[in-house]
């Protein structure tokens, strides 16, 4: 009954009598029988209820208390008449005689379950919560504090420790964790609230610590500070990690645009490529069959003319020779804007370099040495040979330009192979590929011309001596055929540009034989259809090959072609015509003609073939083509070599 | 850093507490009879921490300067003890002990002498009960003042390795009406520890005997 109100008892310990002298209520919570305390007790009873795990301590304690200790104040254990278990706490004290030697112990004992229950819950709240509480009394210079409280400021846990102790922990000056009792109680409005930078005692370690608490008066003067302290240094890094990344957005979303804009800006300038190449072979188209019209009637003029002025010659010659260089431009124009028709061929670069040799050193002054260097066993590249070597030539000049006072040359054809140990460079796939390397000693280029070498137009020599489509043309041309340009220059050391052409690793035939420059002639058995929508264009075509001795029939469009064709007493060896065509293309009437008559060869004109005839600017295998404008050699030389192959090819 | 083959267990450690707890309350009754006041005392705390953590601990508590009665003990188990307390708090003692007769001039010239007998009574009392309770004799050393932080205290030095054990009784003593309050540490080396530890076992069987 007394134990479950939490009832205390007192006891008196005669140390020279060696009797136990207790009341009521202590005889209730040991559950001695209330008859047999008055006469009083053998004192080994007082150990009779406590805890057998409490006990040996217990023992000690009071053995230290008949040994002169002043103060007995311990916890713990009881179990009550009824079976349970309770928590008290007992505190005595001795007396001593004038010898100080103890003679009688008394104390009280208090039921204090509940209070430890409630230490146990607070406890576990601080230790769960990772939160430590203090008590500061105004005046003190101490506080009472929790273990947690000193483990979160990194303290030897104490139950009290000095106010400037914990202050020390503080980083900055200003701030104390423990407040000054004028300065809290004068800010009206949560006073404790608070968070403080510290450095751990323990490890060193900054951290950072909320303060939340209250100012409590008990009615007199003075105040107690009641608070709780926890650890932050999560969320403020957190908060601390967001405001650094919104100080920086403005930075970040100008480097996003910044490469937002660069893209743009490469889409941009690959878009004006593309008109003006759209643009170039437009213009290309017109301007070659204008140029066929006057080469091929200049050309006529001078194999008939008989006159005896040789001023007159020389003035047709001279018109010729212009005529050939606006050629030359045309096929300039078209070949940056990548719309050159390539004839791709499987070829030996060595062979083709060390045939330039002669050339090159024509075209190159002595003062510059010439190296020309293969590696053994080159793979054949599929590549148009033609353009190869203007290519080459163009950048052997460049070279030689780039060395006014003398140097070397170094043209260097190898194998690579790129794969995923040798990366290739951005552009183009792994795979095999010819290196051609075209290397000066000259004076080199800087960082802002490199950017630009290859534009359009975009020229460092003198107004009058470059085009500035010589690299643009090497880009345009390597580009097509599936191939990449890498430029690396030093100022004052040279430059080296370097042609990556993909390698043809399945052999396909031998390269056909250089043509000749002789007239190769035809017969009248020889029937050649020849259309074209441009009279005059059509009129000089069929001129030469009558010369040539073919016999020609006309049409100016394919329509009549067809119909020319479908009443055709005799076989048409080969049809000759134009690609581009209002109604129907030279592509589709060749098609509707083999029909007519299996197995037609055809030989395709053009000043700008497009998409006609072409696939990713090749032409289509077995197609067959020349370029306007062309020559009367050139014509004789196809027409023949075409009648003349077999028939299955 | 406490080491395993010393670390005492909870019996020993209430031991000790209580044998402390005599020599203290001796220490403390000694006190009273020289101060003629009430002497107030906390229940004592007891670890066994390095030389270098002991030195921690004091100067975690108290910031400003401190003052220490030193003296060495030997017998049974040998070590040094020290009364610490801050320098703030010496004159103050000088003061308690000497009854208020005596002038500021006075104090500081009595403050060495002063200082070196309360601290002799104190720790002698405190290690005399200690033995007796154990049944043990010591002999100690005259008392020595220093004055410092709590490094030099525990000798701690930074050529040498401070990993020397320490008993560390912490106790908060308090002369009522006067702002008085230090601490006691008995530093000892592992030998020393080892002997004390059986010591206690003897004396925990005497007290609990066959009901533990």
């Amino acid at each position: 009954m007394f134990a479950a109100a939490g009832a205390s008892g007192i006891w008196d310990w005669d140390i020279v009598r060696d009797r136990l002298y207790v009341d009521e209520a202590f005889a209730e919570l040991y559950g001695f029988d209330p008859a047999a305390i008055r006469a009083g007790l053998p004192v080994k009873s007082f150990f009779s209820a406590i805890h057998p795990d409490d006990r040996p301590r217990i023992r000690i304690a009071v053995a230290g208390i008949l040994g002169g200790a002043e103060l007995f104040s311990k916890e713990f254990r009881l179990r009550t008449a009824d079976g349970s278990i309770i928590w008290v706490h007992g505190r005595g004290q001795c007396q001593l005689d004038s010898n100080d030697v103890p003679t009688r112990f008394t104390g009280l004992l208090v039921d204090v379950t509940e209070r430890k229950r409630t230490e146990e819950r607070l406890r576990i709240a601080q230790t769960a919560g990772g939160v430590g509480t203090f008590e500061y009394i105004d005046g003190f210079a101490t506080a009472s504090v929790s273990e947690q409280f000193c483990r979160l400021l990194g303290l030897h846990p104490a139950n009290v420790l000095p106010v400037r102790t914990i202050n020390s922990v503080v980083l900055g000056d200003d701030e104390a964790i423990i407040p000054d009792p004028e300065q809290a109680v004068s800010s009206a409005i949560e006073p404790l609230l608070g968070e403080f930078r510290i450095r751990r005692r323990d490890d060193d370690a900054e951290r950072w610590i909320a303060r939340r608490g209250e100012i409590v008066s008990d009615g007199g003067s003075g105040y107690r500070f009641v608070g709780v302290i926890y650890d932050v240094t999560a969320a403020k890094d957190a908060e601390q990690a967001l405001r650094h990344l919104n100080e920086t957005l403005e930075e970040r979303v100008l480097q996003e645009i910044a490469v937002r804009q660069q893209t743009e800006d490469a889409l941009r300038q690959a878009q004006k490529m593309e008109a003006v190449g759209q643009l170039t072979g437009g213009i290309a188209h017109d301007f070659n069959n204008l140029l066929t019209i006057i080469t091929g009637n200049i050309d006529t003029v001078l194999r008939r003319i008989t006159a005896t002025d040789p001023r007159i010659r020389r003035s047709l010659e001279n018109a010729l020779k212009g005529a050939e260089r606006a050629a030359a431009l045309t096929q300039r124009l078209l070949a940056f804007s990548r719309q050159q028709p390539l004839a791709p061929k499987q070829i030996n670069i060595a062979r083709l370099i060390a045939g330039m040799s002669d050339l090159l050193n024509r075209t190159i002054s002595e003062a510059i040495t010439i190296e020309i260097l293969s590696d053994p066993d080159l793979w054949r590249a599929e590549v148009d040979p033609h353009q190869l070597e203007n290519a080459i030539l163009n950048l052997a000049v460049n070279a030689r330009d780039a060395m006014a006072n003398g140097g070397r040359l170094t043209i260097h054809a190898a194998n690579i192979c790129f794969d995923s140990d040798n990366p290739p460079p951005a552009g183009i796939a792994t795979g095999f590929y010819i290196l051609v390397s075209v290397a000066d000693t000259g004076m080199g280029m800087s960082a802002e011309t490199l950017e630009r070498v290859f534009e359009p137009f975009f020229t460092t020599k003198e107004v009058g001596k470059g085009t500035g489509l010589g690299l643009s043309m090497v880009y345009g041309f390597i580009k097509q055929t599936g191939g990449h340009v890498d430029i690396r220059s030093t100022l004052d050391a040279g430059t080296t540009i370097s042609l990556y052409l993909p390698a043809a690793l399945v052999a396909a035939g031998e390269e056909p034989a250089q043509l000749d420059d002789h007239v190769a002639l035809g017969s009248g058995s020889e029937t050649i259809l020849v259309v074209e929508d441009d009279d005059d264009v059509r009129a000089y075509t069929v001129e030469m090959l009558r010369e040539l001795g073919y016999r020609v029939v006309e049409a100016h469009d394919p329509t009549s072609a067809l119909r020319l064709l479908e009443r055709q007493d005799e076989p048409v060896q080969l049809m000759l015509t134009d690609v581009v065509m209002p109604i129907m293309s030279g592509r589709d009437l060749a098609d509707s003609a083999r029909q007519l008559q299996p197995g037609l060869r055809v030989l395709f004109t053009s000043g700008y073939p497009r998409d006609a005839i072409m696939q990713s600017g090749r032409l289509e295998d077995g197609v067959e083509l020349l370029s306007k404008p062309f020559t009367y050699i050139m014509l004789s030389e196809r027409v023949r070599s075409l009648i003349d192959r077999c028939p299955h090819s | 850093m406490t080491r395993e083959d010393v670390s005492l267990g909870e019996l020993e450690r209430d031991a000790l507490t209580e044998i402390v707890n005599i020599g203290v309350s001796r220490a403390a009754a000694n006190l009273r009879k020289m101060v003629g006041d009430q002497v107030s005392l906390s229940v004592p705390s007891i670890e066994v921490v390095t030389q270098r953590r002991a030195a921690r601990l004091i100067s975690e508590r108290e910031i400003s300067q401190l003052v220490a009665i030193r003296q060495d003990f030997t017998g049974a188990f040998s070590g040094r003890a020290l009364l610490i307390f801050p320098e703030t708090n010496s004159l103050e003692l000088v003061r308690a002990v000497t009854g208020d007769e005596l002038t500021a001039e006075e104090v500081l010239e009595m403050e060495h002498e002063a200082l070196a007998e309360t601290g002799n009574v104190i720790l002698n009392s405190c290690l005399a009960t200690m033995a007796n309770m154990l049944r043990r004799s010591l002999t100690m050393t005259i008392p020595e003042v220093l004055r410092g932080d709590g490094a030099l205290m525990f000798d701690i030095r930074d050529d040498m390795p401070s990993d020397g054990l320490v008993l560390f009784l912490y106790i908060d003593f308090a002369v009522r009406r006067r702002d008085i309050r230090g601490y006691i540490a008995v530093l000892m080396d592992l030998p020393a520890l080892t002997i004390l530890r059986e010591l206690l076992t003897e004396f925990i069987d005497r007290v609990v005997g066959d009901d533990g």
